[in-house]
């Protein structure tokens, strides 16, 4: 009998919390709520900021063996001064096959100079299902809804939703990102979308042109939603499908969202 | 004083897993510590506490997460109520038993975050994948159960949120 009335309490209080979390969905979701909710939101940033210099410390202190921690250290140098290298190889690669004329349209400076702005990567989506990331930079740093993230590296993702103080970026490994990207070599064009483990490329066919691997895959700038000449990543391997419109192929993103410590905003594109 | 305490216990445990868990990715998840501890908090105080926990951390981690206040509490409140069904009808010393609860909440949980996202225009993962995920989770998840338990019920001698019977 009273587990019965305890198992019908329990049922109410849960309906009640629902209903009132359900509420709260809604009314958040309001435009007139949204300076509010991003208010909410990066009052955790600083938190979140030191917890992850402290996880950073922590890692440092357990990476005691030998010389892990310095060799890691190194490694990352390296591996970022090989991003950076590669990053320029292929830019000039591209750059080298446009002429004169696609290059004034298409506003050399537009692409390669625009005004950015430095965050650090203060925490990640609270699960798996979430590739976002969050920073430490908001709209009273110039941080919009919109614009896009990049690093040294090339392409990283979109701000999805900024507060005075902290952004979240939807990166390019969350499922429903697309983003229009042409390959340095080839030419061809295709779509890459997101994915937990890699990033997929449907690469339209083109007559007596076949992508292969090796090939970089930079933003083309059509659809207007990112700017032309961002690297993406790079072809680590192709299905070729005669009986379809196009090929399919996996990308090996040069950024890891889970290792990427710094970001740029770049805060002069406005995406169309 | 308690509830004070338990709210930074769930903050902290928050920090924690949006800055450090997800350097313990495999198979594409990380620990959602949130939910173990709603799981464990509801195990050892009681369902009603456990709904408590989960309004709390839910509601830190929209915080964390694009889109509107809500859908992740609503997804971890779920996880309590399950549990809450469990415990009535089960041996509470087992050890199987909460790290079963957990894995069926986890899916829960999964199913509730990807259906509200989907409902709000947020990026969803396909089908395939969001299975893959919710399995890996729950998995992950079930295996941390016992470490919750654990420490909770080190502090069960002073609970944190008033612990009512379930």
């Amino acid at each position: 009998m009273y587990r019965r009335r305890s198992q019908s309490r329990s049922t109410g209080l849960f309906l009640i919390l629902c209903a009132a979390m359900l509420l709260l969905a809604m009314l958040s979701e309001q435009s007139w709520a949204a300076g509010a909710r991003g208010v909410a939101k990066s009052a955790l940033a600083p938190l979140e900021s030191t917890m992850t210099q402290v996880a950073d410390r922590v890692d440092r202190l357990t990476a005691v063996f030998g010389d892990v921690s310095s060799l890691r250290a190194e490694n990352q140098r390296l591996k970022a001064a090989d991003e950076a290298l590669r990053r320029q190889v292929v830019e000039l690669d591209a750059a080298a096959k446009e002429n004169a004329t696609l290059r004034q349209a298409l506003d050399f400076e537009r692409s390669f100079g625009h005004r950015m702005v430095a965050a650090q990567v203060v925490g990640r989506g609270p699960d798996g299902f979430s590739r976002t990331l969050q920073i430490d930079r908001g709209t009273a740093d110039g941080v919009q809804p919109g614009m896009i993230v990049t690093t040294g590296a090339g392409l990283l993702g979109r701000v999805r939703e900024a507060g005075p103080h902290g952004a979240i970026v939807q990166t390019l490994g969350d499922p429903q990102s697309r983003v229009n990207v042409f390959l340095s070599r080839s030419g061809l064009q295709g779509t890459v979308t997101g994915g937990p483990a890699a990033l997929r490329l449907d690469i339209e066919h083109s007559l007596g042109m076949t992508a292969s691997s090796g090939e970089w895959a930079l933003t083309s700038g059509v659809g207007g939603g990112y700017p032309r000449g961002l690297v993406v990543g790079e072809l680590a391997s192709i299905t070729h499908r005669p009986s379809s419109t196009s090929d399919q192929a996996v990308i090996a993103w040069v950024n890891d969202p889970g290792a990427t410590s710094l970001v740029l905003v770049i805060t002069d594109f406005v995406p169309s | 004083m308690n509830r004070l305490a338990g709210a930074v216990l769930i903050l902290a445990t928050i920090l924690v897993q949006v800055t450090w868990a997800p350097r313990l990715t495999i198979a594409g998840v990380f620990p959602n510590l949130a939910l173990v501890a709603v799981i464990a908090a509801t195990w050892t105080y009681g369902v009603r506490a456990g709904m408590a926990w989960a309004c709390v951390a839910g509601l830190m981690l929209d915080l964390t997460a694009p889109g509107p206040l809500g859908p992740h509490a609503v997804a971890l409140l779920a996880g309590a109520y399950l549990t809450g069904f469990w415990i009535r009808n089960v041996d509470p010393d087992s050890v199987l038993h909460p790290m079963l609860a957990v894995a069926a909440s986890s899916a829960a949980y999964c199913f509730i975050v990807v259906a509200a996202d989907d409902t709000l225009g947020l990026p969803v993962p396909p089908l395939d994948v969001a299975l893959q995920l919710l399995v890996a989770a729950s998995f992950y998840n079930a295996v941390l159960m016992p470490v919750g338990l654990v420490l909770l019920r080190r502090r069960q001698a002073t609970p944190m949120i008033s612990a009512s019977s379930a």
